[in-house]
């Protein structure tokens, strides 16, 4: 094919696309940028150092790492063996005909806003976990495993629609197939379904993870906020009971708005959101990988 | 004998799952619903509010949404457009798919980060402080990958006749673009527009810094230190200080005006979309 000419409207679009390309390279380099000040003040100790002063000039992000991690972890935990559960309900055991409004219904959950789910959170779900975590005694119900439920929540329409996308992708002659070898409906499932859509499902437990650590409103109203909550032993449940901070939390705190005038201060807010972007942009390649090795 | 158990409790635990999604969709709405009752009237829209969203009604902070979402359409509309045109017809296969993964870690960003960048452009080094434009070229932001990736997707399902046949007539690249991917795919467009401000209007991290005060403002005047009253601010303000029983009833009107807004899109999207299905339908 001869090359002709780029005409206008091909110069607007790659015009408009080069402008979005500079904030989407901009937004990352002007965070890895801004953030260099806090490594080279604190060298590797901002990712493992506990104590974060900003008065004191200490900044470690680690209880927040583990904050984002430990909240995240205990919302798939909840989230992926439900979203999977509905996932196989929705597109192996309703009819077509039912299968859509189903999911659609679940899929409500996923358009209500993060700050009514806090809402929600702070008034009614703070309440149950006090009586959940009675024998814990936690001071109150703001607390890890608080903000990992309401997650959970949040999370699981994303779960349920992509699992159900998936398993409704696996070719229909090979479910037949294994129905004609004699096995029941959901030895089906267990054999040749949930096998073969099992990158897709993966796909969605790893997208949805993704949503939940990216999520700010809606725990920010429910995790107590404190600093410095790093555990004694690092795999122990306890923790959870209590009060935390993840990265996004203390980013949309007040502290933000002060760190501007002090480059140090800055570059710690920064380096936080350089920790979030690095996760999210990780689980999102991870995603779209595992999400293209699904069935055809 | 062990089988048809084994069966039974693998159904059993698929159906109660799907029924614990529908019980806590329910759940959700209804406690919502159910909580703001009494404080529903045409007052809560119209009326300005007053001692700290105690009393009056939510005008301002519905208008300033409103604003916002248009201001996030602006944006959005022409860079959504120009990405599903270069994804699906002006790139190499190549390119086009690179593209496709950028946008993918673009629509996973955390809204925050997003937020915090407009922070420290547009309040920070360019000087606007709090500013409506600000909030609204975020969220415009937030929401392009949705809108680029619904249209694209319209356009990767029109029949590659119709556009072989529109260049066997002569047309140039960009002719085609015009007649064909972009006149059937403008449907698309559309919904994946509404679909992304469904979660603009509800989105409060974006509007945190870059945007959103929680009284004395009405509706923007100019671009520097113009703050806006929103939504979903009001709500977040409030929940972290929960007041007296009487404007709490009128904080969750407040949450259910603002499921309201997000219903009303998400609805007209939807439609396009069930609509778009039927077209495909006949067409086929």
């Amino acid at each position: 094919m001869a090359r002709r000419p780029i005409d206008a409207t091909q110069w607007t679009a790659f015009g408009l696309g080069g402008l979005a390309g500079a904030f989407f390279v901009g937004l990352v380099g002007l965070f890895v940028w801004q953030s260099l000040p806090v490594f080279r003040h604190e060298g590797l100790g901002y990712l493992t150092g506990t104590v974060w002063s900003f008065r004191h000039q200490r900044f470690g992000a680690l209880p927040m790492i583990y904050g984002t991690l430990a909240v995240s972890g205990l919302a798939l935990t909840l989230a992926a063996p439900v979203g999977l559960g509905a996932a196989i309900f929705t597109s192996e055991y309703l009819s077509p005909r039912w299968r859509l409004p189903v999911k659609g219904a679940i899929e409500l959950l996923a358009g209500v806003p993060s700050v009514v789910y806090g809402l929600l959170g702070a008034v009614v779900l703070r309440e149950v976990m006090v009586d959940v975590l009675a024998p814990f005694e936690p001071l109150s119900g703001d607390t890890l495993a608080t903000a990992g439920v309401l997650l959970a929540v949040m999370i699981l329409p994303t779960a349920v629609s992509l699992a159900d996308d998936a398993l409704s992708g696996v070719p229909k002659d090979l479910k037949r197939a294994a129905r004609g070898l004699g096995l029941s409906h959901a030895q089906t499932i267990r054999a040749a379904t949930l096998p073969i859509a099992l990158p897709g499902i993966a796909a969605a437990l790893v997208l949805a993870l993704g949503r939940a650590l990216g999520e700010t409103i809606a725990i920010f109203l429910v995790i107590g906020r404190q600093d410095g909550q790093w555990p004694e032993r690092l795999l122990s449940l306890a923790p959870l009971t209590g009060a935390g901070q993840t990265l996004t939390t203390k980013l949309g705190g007040a502290e933000t708005h002060i760190a501007y005038r002090d480059p140090l201060h800055w570059a710690a807010i920064a380096g936080l959101v350089v920790i979030l972007l690095a996760l999210s942009v990780g689980i999102s390649v991870l995603g779209s990988m595992l999400a293209k090795r699904g069935p055809r | 004998m062990r089988r048809r158990l084994l069966d039974g409790v693998f159904s059993g635990w698929a159906a109660a799952c799907a029924a614990l999604g529908l019980a806590l969709v329910v759940g959700v709405v209804g406690l919502v619903l159910v909580r703001a009752a009494p404080a529903v009237s045409l007052e809560l829209v119209l009326a300005p509010s007053q001692g700290a969203g105690a009393e009056g009604g939510l005008r301002y902070q519905l208008l300033g949404t409103l604003v916002l979402a248009a201001m996030a359409l602006a944006v959005c509309t022409p860079l959504a457009t120009a990405l599903a045109l270069l994804q699906t017809t002006f790139l190499p296969p190549g390119a086009a798919r690179a593209l496709g993964v950028a946008l993918a870690c673009w629509n996973g960003l955390p809204s925050v980060a997003l937020g915090i960048f407009g922070f420290a452009l547009f309040t920070q080094e360019l000087g606007w402080g709090k500013s409506w434009l600000a909030g609204g070229v975020v969220l415009g932001m937030l929401i392009t990958p949705t809108a680029a990736g619904a249209l694209a997707a319209r356009i990767q399902a029109i029949p590659a006749r119709l556009i072989e046949s529109a260049r066997g007539l002569g047309l140039t690249r960009s002719q085609v673009a015009w007649a064909v991917q972009l006149r059937l795919g403008a449907r698309g467009l559309v919904a994946g527009l509404l679909l992304g401000l469904a979660r603009a209007v509800g989105e409060t991290a974006p509007i945190l810094f870059t945007a959103a005060v929680f009284s004395g403002a009405t509706l923007p005047r100019g671009i520097v230190e113009s703050p806006i009253l929103a939504l979903p601010y009001h709500i977040f303000v409030l929940a972290q200080d929960l007041p007296s029983p009487e404007a709490r009833e009128r904080l969750w009107a407040a949450a259910l005006l603002l499921l309201g807004v997000v219903a009303c899109f998400a609805a007209i999207a939807l439609r396009l979309r069930l609509g778009d299905r039927e077209e495909g339908q006949h067409a086929g």
